[in-house]
């Protein structure tokens, strides 16, 4: 069994799913009431956002608020805009290049019930497939430029961030609906120390790492081209539930923040880590269906964004409340045991005391 | 936030210990029923066929369940992990509490013990305060007996002093003997003789009181020890009487000589001159004769040790 010192680093997992971030943001704020203390982040996508918004603030209190800041910009300035003229040149290019899409994607699926290789299949796209996305990125820049300071950042918390490397658009989603049918998984996500990158490629790898495939352009870093960290390892959710690098890093506990229900990240997959998951405890997507998942994923609504910061909250006080019960328990067993040792010992040294007495008395 | 679904407040005690986690089979124990109930709410919702046939298809459905079979897993590992150590402390706490009997019971041994102890003790002091009682008593007894010895030497002292500072001086000698005598038998001396009659102290004092007696009788009649003198001219002739001096002295004396036989106080009465001198007092007499004689009519039974 591990015994785990108080000088272990503590790590904070923030898994990727879009607009239910702010879930995270509640989370957040409940650790902080808590008084707990976070000694390195991993994020991917959205997570990985707040991540660096917080790694950026002097303080876990002050990230915090920039954090209920920041969603509070969002939820009133949604930062989904759609991207008009690349989605025509994206139809265009598709109907162009591809000809049938739909039987590309059967020829990609038969191909890979032979067994073979599906990078070896996909089609090399050109320029114009790959620039064309239905979403504008200039909201998330603006957002970045007025939150993310890069300054900060480098003294800030370590940050980790996953990235997927995109062989493009719809061949990333393709090969996402592959894992999901449990075909064939997509290949782990690789996660990048942001703090090691060079500044300029900092904002690009954060980028990259919300890069939902289609909707958002994959970012270069170095010589390949990145997109949403949340792909990789799809079936396990190894890329959209980072925590394989802080436990590189040092990290024996870890608070891992799930934003979807029933995430089958497992935790039996790191044995010597101890890991205390906050999942949501009522459905963090009301609409289980395909629209109402990319609702989930997109709607930066007010009402949308207050309830999930709450529901972040209320999770973490339950699921931190029930682990510190037992732990309280533990603790209370351990202390009275140390007492009742120390009880033991003290009348040894009494009955001596008494003996010696009654000796000189009789 | 709803406070109904923060039960842990921040200042909360338990929450101090967040920093550092615990021991990881506690969390996995704690953790792994929202983890298995999260996965449990998804399975529950997800009955319709579609549902199914997806899940079945994609094999989400069974590793759901795998992963809900590991965490159930885990936490009866971590019971029965946890279970086996509150046994040990179980154990560990009816060991002491064995322990805690036995050094009641040899405690209970060591108070009866010294309960005898002190009821002993108590007896053997009461037994010695009786003792001391008796011995302070005694004490105070022979403290008493010693002042009233003190106070007899002092009235001794005190009436011969008397004598000799010529306070009986119109008086003839032989009564001079006698009212010093009375004042002693009603003084200290008489007190300490009466209570202490018979004892050696009470003979002594007589003998001192005779000697000290003779001693005056001689030096009043300015004659040596051994000389015999007239006893009616020497010893009971009262000096010539100045006028009011005397007197009264002669009438108290004489007042309590009433009491006294002739035959039982020859001296007593002859010196008082009441009657004619008694046959039985000698024509001549030495100083010795007359205190002698004087002190036994006085103190017959002192004298006797009766």
């Amino acid at each position: 069994m591990p015994d785990f010192s108080a000088s272990s680093p503590t790590g904070l997992v923030l898994s990727g799913g879009g607009a239910k971030g702010a879930y995270q943001v509640g989370v957040l704020k409940a650790l902080l009431e808590l008084g707990a203390s976070v000694d390195m982040v991993a994020g991917a996508s959205m997570g990985a956002l707040n991540g660096a918004v917080l790694a950026c603030a002097p303080s876990l209190p002050e990230g915090v608020r920039r954090l209920e800041k920041l969603w509070s910009t969002l939820a009133a300035e949604s930062p989904v805009e759609a991207n008009g003229p690349a989605y025509l040149r994206l139809l265009a290019a598709a109907g162009l290049v591809l000809g049938s899409p739909v039987t590309t994607v059967f020829a990609q699926i038969s191909a890979l019930a032979k067994g073979t290789k599906m990078e070896g299949i996909v089609p090399q796209v050109s320029g114009d497939w790959l620039e064309a996305t239905l979403l504008s990125v200039g909201p998330l820049k603006a957002l970045m430029e007025k939150y993310l300071d890069t300054e900060g950042l480098m003294h800030g918390l370590p940050l980790y961030v996953s990235v997927f490397e995109s062989r493009g658009g719809f061949a990333d989603v393709l090969r996402c609906a592959v894992a999901e049918a449990g075909l064939m998984d997509t290949p782990p996500s690789r996660f990048v120390h942001l703090q090691s990158l060079p500044e300029h490629e900092i904002r690009n790898a954060l980028l990259a790492s919300a890069a939902l495939p289609l909707l958002y352009q994959a970012r270069q870093i170095g010589d390949a081209r990145y997109s949403d960290g949340g792909q990789g390892g799809w079936q396990a959710a190894q890329g959209n539930t980072p925590i394989t690098p802080l436990i590189e890093a040092g990290c024996r506990q870890v608070i891992v923040t799930h934003l979807t229900d029933g995430s089958l990240w497992s935790r039996h997959e790191f044995p010597d880590t101890t890991v205390l998951e906050i999942r949501p405890q009522s459905l963090i997507t009301p609409d289980d269906g395909l629209l109402g998942a990319s609702k989930a994923v997109l709607g930066f609504d007010a009402s949308n964004v207050s309830r999930l910061m709450e529901m972040g909250y209320r999770d973490t006080m339950h699921c931190i409340g029930r682990v510190m019960r037992a732990v309280k328990a533990r603790q209370a067993l351990s202390l009275s045991e140390q007492n009742l040792n120390q009880s033991l010992q003290g009348g040894k040294d009494a009955d001596e005391a008494l003996s010696n007495a009654m000796t000189r008395l009789l | 936030m709803n406070e109904e679904f923060s039960p842990i407040g921040p200042e909360s005690p338990l929450c101090k210990t967040l920093h550092c986690l615990p021991e990881k089979f506690i969390v996995d124990l704690a953790n792994g029923i929202d983890v298995t109930r999260d996965h449990l709410r998804v399975q529950r919702g997800r009955t319709d066929v579609f549902s199914r046939l997806y899940d079945g298809f994609t094999g989400q459905g069974s590793r759901r369940q795998a992963e809900i079979n590991a965490s159930l897993a885990d936490g009866v590992e971590a019971s029965l992990n946890w279970l086996c150590e509150l046994s040990e402390s179980l154990a560990q706490s009816n060991l002491a509490i064995a322990q805690v009997n036995e050094r009641v019971t040899s405690l209970t041994g060591n108070v009866a013990l010294l309960a005898h102890f002190s009821a002993d003790t108590r007896h053997q002091l009461r037994n010695l305060a009786d003792r001391m009682d008796v011995r302070l008593r005694g004490m105070a007894q022979e403290i008493a007996r010693i002042d009233f010895i003190q106070k007899a030497q002092l009235n001794v002292d005190a009436t011969f002093s008397k004598w000799a500072a010529g306070s009986f001086s119109a008086l003839s000698p032989a009564s001079r003997c006698y009212a010093v005598l009375e004042e002693l038998r009603w003084g200290a001396l008489g007190d300490y003789c009466r209570k202490y009659r018979g004892q050696r102290q009470c003979r002594e004092f007589m003998l001192m009181v005779t000697h000290r007696a003779i001693v005056q009788l001689e030096k009043d009649a300015a004659l040596n020890q051994r000389t015999p003198v007239d006893m009616v001219r020497v010893w009971l002739t009262a000096p010539p009487v100045r006028k009011g001096s005397g007197g009264d002295l002669q009438q108290a004396l004489g007042y309590m000589a009433d009491g006294m036989a002739a035959e039982a106080a020859p001296f007593i009465t002859s010196a008082m001159q009441k009657r004619p001198v008694s046959p039985a007092v000698p024509l001549v007499a030495r100083a010795e004769r007359v205190a002698e004689a004087m002190v036994w009519e006085v103190f017959p039974r002192e004298v006797l040790g009766a």
